[in-house]
């Protein structure tokens, strides 16, 4: 086989367009305008080659990766565009599922979506949070916000006292439409409750039910995704249940967010009569038990792990769903079920710790939505560094044990009392958590 | 029509056909049949199915047979079938024999897999039955002379404890444990009753709309909006993960307590979470 | 005294006996009604000779011995009866009693060399101890009493016989082995499978498996031969019938009890089970006991042979109107039986062990809905995508996008070879078989067409694990598209396909002529139609048979006559042919669940790899995807695996012209002008 060589010689003079050589060295452009003002393209000479000699094009339209939460900060803040709408003709409310009390991916494009649904005919977009404070209202897209924190318990889940804060709401302002995020048990679950008791107490004609999962919105007509490969085009209804990246985000203006009171206390009291849902907070899960794919937080390990026994004692002590790349599963360290990557489970963990895993592409596919990912890596030079948020370059099993000793929890280090404890270990474990399967 | 004594039918499921996510092909709904398996486990063979719409749907037979592996071995299914066109409306119907039928609990999926496939029915449901209503349910820990104890699935495995007053609906999310086989002989044997005397309305919110094929969703490109070309050019060409810290010549124990520092910075690890785990 | 006594005791231990038999009977007869003709006992003298002991006869000395002890046994029994029952006291008839006697004496020493050994070896473990050890001593009295009984009748020894602590002593000796032999025989002790065998060969429920059903009847004298048709489709299940499968003995049809009673406990099957050798909780042997517990009732505390792996002896217990699984039988047995066979092939009676592990099974998963969990979404997605992988039954021919496979419904005017995919081709490994077996039919100048996303699952696997349901919407599907196109015969290179497309759909309606990839082969290499390039270079290559191409079909000359056609020399295992050993993968056991992991297994290939690591060789030929699969997960270091069509695919040498239609006029010219 032939080994494609790089002449860096005739590299240079391909770029160097006023090298007197330029026209014998240069690339055939691969697209012109032909005799009759037709544009041609030979497809032969697009792309470029690989190292080994395949021809890569790429067409995706940009070459930006994700970015990692920390460093994805709204830069363009001071080039965006003021825009105020004093006197609106009338309200889209939005109401943001605001996990964490932050705006998420999905809250930004409902606002995006709102901003198509106002713009051209002055409405104002208005915020209803139950948080009370959320930031970035303005950058997403909001013209007024409606805080209802005095008036909902925004921690706890009391979708009953929500909605009646909305119907509050609705009786206060009727806005032109609702939008929701589609999703269970936030804003899929409220909206749905909201269509349900305003289905009964107005009769709006043919737009009274409400759209759910709406992907797209164009020219007054929303499409939404039914069952059995369906999609359903209708007129707008009054209720949106919008699924993610049904709009692009606000990216050029910034709106101002004005806050606005309701008068919703009377409906704070009607309601304490007949609680039919009470919250009795979150459940204790055991990680392992958590499907790869839904973990939050994930402790990978690979070839650069030696103690295994350490590695699931520190995930235990953290507190982390186990992980590993496909060398670690392949040595029969890890189930196969544990594998990470594009050719294992894809990760959509908030962190990601990569223990003594230097990166193969299909591992970095797996784990590119992650929110932060942590290297502990002895070569500083691998990709599994480069795509870190946060690299220690050190021996991942030190590191771990370390971890444990630091947070009061040593390994126990006489094989017996490991065994023991491993034993009251799993006993406890059952106690504290509920099977999440 | 007989409506099931209230003491012999305790608990509903409500199904549907579905649709397989590669073949198309009907079988049972997933969520639905997760709601039947909650069912079967609460109630056993007390369990009654109820299904609006097409009386000649084979599927429900598989719902049928599910009806194995219960204490009363010679249990048989029962399912109402409540004829209907597609284009009726199925929550008035539905509403009018549970109001009748007694029963204090329905289990439903969240969303039907063919039709609308909106998920509101359970809710305008409960809104005309004035019943309490909860989402996403994962496991019935518990039910009380009026009330249900009951966890609700989360994002990223998680888990929440509600208490709901009865009567109520409950809709079961795939995350709940997985429905048992639909073995051939108890869904032969299970007897399905249509259910005469009630009459279907159409569906009036549906008639405009219009119904296409689904089309794939474009998918999103990440566009690196910025006023000049130096800048497009620089985000476009800049790393992604610029902020990355990469910290060498670390000892095992500082390089620990760095990793600590940041889980905490992140609020991953959380100071409560640490004494918690401590505790015997 | 003896001239009182002994007719007394004879005549008494016949009729007792056929009380014995009477109630045996009964038991029979619980089970379900199947009509048959009562001629066919007629049958039984020839098939006992002939089948029967063939099979005994493959382990020769233990052929001998029986002939000794059995012969014997019958003869000075019968000439018992006239001499000493009927007083009947000819000399020559005396003569004839004291040589019958001491033949079965030669018979019951050598059943005894091989049962008491207390240091020399240790004793074979697939043999039963308890009522079977003292069957050996009870054959040595009853034989050295009538011996010594009769010697008066030809004037040798005491005269004065008639009294005194010898008649006691001899006696006793006689009482014992006629209590043994005869009344046992009924009584159901370890005789009992004389009576019963007879039976169960008069009264077989696959008669098609004996020799006097073949037109061909007796043409070959070798034991290891097979005997009769492989009648090996497993019966259809009416599901419209009150009960799907057997859920407790009495649903097994009358005859299938008549078999498990007519087991000898020789324990040939348990040495031959795969299951049983990994240490999975199976062993036919214990299996057809406890059927035969559950006939009767009782507890299994009286077995004497070795268990299931893993499963303690004695806790269960059964009855012919009570479930047998979990009480009598752990579903967790039935399950890790892989189908292949090798019992139903090893054993003497031919008694029916998969038909019976079957019925089981199928009360289980159409009844209960209790099949494994890998094997239950196995059979939702046969149901919802008609493949066991719940893939997008459209991209079965994804793989041979750049082949252009033609498709035989652009050929109307019909095709010579429908090549039958199976569900290999989602498979990568498999896709490279194809790839190559594609290739020699090009080669071959084959006319054939393949049916594309039309092709469905064969429902083998829906049907071992005992979905007959699914198994037969299956069947009904594919006979529907198959009947619409024309075709001569079918080619697959899974022998399961091949089994079930063959010998199971005409139960169905599909009559087709089905062959498998290395018998098709084989006819190209005899027609001359493909020219081979012989192998550069020596290796060893040994040839794994597939239970469903071998036993099951009777297939083991075609795969060798291709190798031999590549020149290749056969370095053949211990276990080949009809004693394969099975990969593991067969019958759904590769979805059962049972753990293979625990401490006292081993996983089947791998110990299927140890055997072909003995030959040396450094290639495994198979015939069959799930073999191949198998195979190659064996942990490396291994022989590499390659399927027949691959070898071959390998060693053909392409003829110049680049069209394939031209070949088939090419081939024997170019066979010349090739350098040999």
């Amino acid at each position: 086989m032939n080994v494609r060589r790089i002449d860096p010689y005739a590299e240079r003079i391909r770029r160097n367009r006023l090298h007197p050589r330029h026209q014998e060295f240069a690339r055939p452009a691969w697209r012109w305008a032909g005799p009759n003002g037709v544009t041609r393209i030979d497809p032969h000479a697009i792309g470029a080659l690989g190292p080994n000699g395949i021809r890569r094009i790429d067409r995706s339209g940009a070459v930006v990766e994700t970015q990692p939460l920390a460093s994805s900060p709204i830069e363009s803040g001071p080039s965006r565009r003021m825009v105020v709408i004093d006197d609106p003709a009338g309200f889209v409310m939005v109401v943001p599922e605001c996990p964490e009390g932050r705006l998420s991916d999905h809250d930004r494009d409902l606002f995006g979506l709102a901003r198509q649904l106002a713009d051209g005919q002055t409405l104002a977009v208005t915020a209803v949070t139950f948080q009370g404070a959320v930031a970035g209202l303005e950058e997403a897209g909001a013209d007024r916000w409606i805080d209802l924190s005095a008036t909902v318990d925004g921690d706890t889940h009391d979708p009953e006292s929500r909605l009646a804060a909305l119907v509050s709401v609705e009786a206060a302002m009727s806005p032109r439409h609702w939008l929701f995020a589609d999703s269970f048990p936030g804003g899929g679950d409220l909206g749905r409750r909201l269509a349900a008791r305003l289905s009964r107490s107005s009769s709006h004609g043919a737009n009274a039910r409400a759209a759910t999962r709406v992907w797209q919105v164009a020219e007054g007509l929303a499409l939404s995704r039914a069952g059995d490969r369906q999609d359903i085009q209708r007129e707008l209804p009054r209720i949106l249940l919008a699924l993610p990246e049904c709009a692009k985000p606000v990216s050029e203006t910034r709106h101002e967010a004005r806050l606005v009171s309701i008068d919703a206390a009377g409906s704070k009291t009607s309601d304490m009569t007949a609680v039919g849902v009470v919250d009795l907070g979150r459940v204790a899960v055991d990680p392992q038990q958590i499907p790869l794919s839904q973990a939050p937080f994930i402790l990978s390990g690979g070839r650069g792990v030696g103690d295994w026994a350490g590695f699931h004692h520190a995930a235990e002590v953290l507190g982390a769903s186990e992980g590993a790349s496909r060398v670690a599963v392949d040595d029969g360290n890890m189930p196969r079920a544990r594998q990470v990557g594009a050719t294992g489970t894809f990760v959509f963990a908030s962190c990601y710790i990569a223990v003594g895993i230097s990166g193969a592409v299909q591992h970095l596919q797996g784990i590119a939505k992650c929110q932060r990912v942590v290297a502990i890596n002895r070569d500083p030079g691998c990709d599994m560094v480069k795509r870190a948020d946060l690299a220690l370059i050190a021996d991942g099993d030190a590191v771990l044990a370390a971890v444990c000793e630091r947070l009061g929890q040593p390994r126990a280090a006489e094989p017996s009392e490991a065994v023991s404890e491993a034993g009251s270990g799993a006993l406890s474990k059952e106690e504290r958590y509920h099977d999440a399967a | 029509m007989t409506p099931p004594d209230a003491a012999a039918c305790p608990v509903v499921a409500l199904v549907s056909s579905g649709r397989h996510p590669v073949s198309g092909r009907p079988g049972r709904a997933r969520e639905d049949a997760r709601a039947v398996e909650m069912g079967l486990t609460l109630a056993g063979a007390r369990l009654q199915l109820v299904h609006a719409g097409n009386a000649e749907e084979p599927v429900l037979r598989d719902y049928l047979g599910m009806y194995h592996g219960l204490d009363d071995a010679a249990a048989q299914g029962e399912l109402a079938l409540l004829p209907m066109t597609p284009a009726d409306d199925a929550v008035l119907l539905l509403a009018t024999w549970l109001a009748e039928s007694g029963c204090r609990l329905v289990l439903a999926g969240q969303r039907a897999e063919c039709g609308e496939g909106s998920g509101l029915l359970p809710y305008l449901l409960a809104e005309r039955l004035g019943w309490t209503i909860v989402s996403g349910a994962a496991t019935i820990e518990r039910i009380d002379a009026d009330r249900v104890t009951l966890l609700q699935v989360l994002p990223q495995g998680q888990r929440r404890r509600l208490e709901v007053s009865l009567p109520c609906l409950i809709t079961v999310d795939t995350l709940a444990p997985p429905p048992r086989q639909s073995a051939f002989g108890p869904a032969r044997r299970g007897r399905i009753q249509v259910v005469d005397g009630l009459t279907a309305e159409e569906d009036s919110a549906s008639g405009e709309w219009r119904w296409q094929p689904a089309r794939a969703r474009p998918k999103r490109l990440k566009i690196v909006k910025s006023g000049n070309a130096r800048d497009r050019f620089r985000a476009a060409a800049a790393r992604s993960s610029a902020g990355g810290q990469v910290l060498t010549d670390l000892t095992p124990e500082q390089a620990a307590d760095r990793l600590i520092a940041y889980l905490r910075e992140e609020k991953i690890l959380s100071e409560e979470k640490i004494l918690g785990d401590e505790m015997p | 005294m003896l001239q009182t006594l002994l007719p007394i005791l004879i005549f008494a231990a016949l009729i007792v006996g056929a009380i014995g038999a009477a109630r045996r009977i009964r038991l029979w007869r619980q089970g379900q009604r199947t009509p048959v003709g009562w001629a066919r006992i007629l049958h039984m003298p020839k098939r006992y000779l002939n089948d029967l002991h063939h099979i005994v006869a493959r382990d020769k000395a233990m052929a001998h011995t029986h002939v000794a002890t059995a012969g014997g046994f019958v003869a000075a029994m019968a000439l018992a009866i006239v001499v000493h029952g009927f007083g009947w006291r000819n000399p020559i008839l005396g003569g004839l009693l004291l040589a019958a006697s001491a033949v079965m004496f030669v018979g019951a020493l050598a059943v005894n060399r091989r049962r008491i050994h207390p240091r020399a070896r240790p004793f074979p473990e697939k043999l039963s101890k308890g009522p079977w050890q003292r069957l050996s001593r009870s054959l040595l009295a009853y034989s050295v009493g009538m011996f010594l009984v009769s010697l008066p009748l030809v004037g040798i020894g005491p005269v004065a016989f008639g009294g005194g602590v010898l008649a006691i002593v001899l006696l006793t000796l006689v009482a014992w082995g006629v209590l043994e032999l005869v009344v046992g025989m009924g009584w159901g002790g370890p005789m009992k499978h004389a009576f019963a065998g007879s039976l169960h060969l008069a009264f077989h429920r696959r008669p098609e498996r004996f020799d006097d059903r073949q037109a061909h009847a007796g043409s070959t004298n070798t034991h290891d031969a097979h005997r009769g048709s492989r009648s090996t489709a497993l019966f259809p299940l009416d599901l419209t019938a009150p009960k799907l499968g057997v859920e407790k003995p009495a649903d097994f049809q009358w005859n299938q009890l008549l078999g498990f009673d007519a087991c000898v406990q020789c324990g040939r099957c348990q040495a031959v089970c795969p299951a049983f050798a990994a240490g999975q909780p199976l062993n036919p042997k214990k299996l057809i006991q406890d059927m035969v517990v559950g006939m009767a009732g009782g507890s299994d505390t009286g077995y004497a042979g070795a268990g299931y792996p893993g499963i303690e002896i004695g806790k269960h217990q059964g009855a012919p109107e009570q479930a047998i699984v979990p009480q009598l039988v752990e579903a967790e047995t039935l399950w890790a039986c892989t189908t292949c066979r090798a019992c139903v092939e090893e054993c003497p009676m031919l008694i029916e062990h998969v038909d019976a592990i079957v019925d089981m099974r199928r009360f289980l998963t159409l009844e209960k809905g209790e099949t494994p969990e890998k094997g239950a979404v196995a059979i939702d997605n046969l149901i919802a995508t008609d493949n066991p992988g719940g893939l997008d039954n459209a991209s079965r021919l994804d793989w041979a996008a750049d082949l252009e496979l033609p498709r035989i419904q652009t050929r109307p005017e019909g095709v010579d070879v429908l090549l039958w995919l199976g569900d290999g081709a989602f498979d990568m490994r498999n896709q490279r078989t194809l790839r190559a077996l594609v290739q020699i039919l090009r080669a071959g100048g084959v006319d054939f067409a393949v049916l594309g996303d039309e092709e469905r699952d064969s429902g083998d696997v829906a049907r071992r694990l005992g979905d007959e349901a699914t198994f037969q919407r299956l069947a009904e599907r594919n006979i529907i598209t198959l009947s619409r196109y024309r075709f001569q015969r079918i080619v697959t290179v899974d022998p399961h396909s091949f089994h079930v497309l063959g010998r199971e759909y005409p139960d169905f309606g599909g009559k087709y002529r089905v062959l498998h990839h290395s018998t098709f082969i084989a006819e190209l290499f005899d027609a001359g139609r493909l020219t081979i390039r012989p192998a550069e270079r020596k290796e060893t290559v040994t040839y794994h048979d597939p239970c469903y191409l071998g036993r099951y079909n009777g297939e083991f000359a075609a795969p060798r006559r291709i190798l031999e056609a590549l020149g290749i020399e056969i370095a053949e295992m211990e276990r080949s042919g009809f004693r394969s050993r099975c990969c593991g993968g067969g019958g759904g056991a590769a979805l059962s669940d049972v753990p293979a992991d625990l401490p006292g297994r081993a996983r089947i290939p791998d110990m299927r790899m140890e055997d072909a690591r003995a030959t040396g060789a450094t290639t495994v030929a198979v015939a069959c995807p799930q073999c191949t699969a198998m195979l190659e997960g064996v942990v490396e270091p291994r022989p590499q695996i390659k399927d027949l069509a691959e070898l071959v695919a390998d060693a053909l040498v392409t003829p110049a012209s680049a069209e394939p239609e031209a070949s088939v006029a090419v081939s024997s010219p170019s066979r010349e002008e090739e350098p040999a």
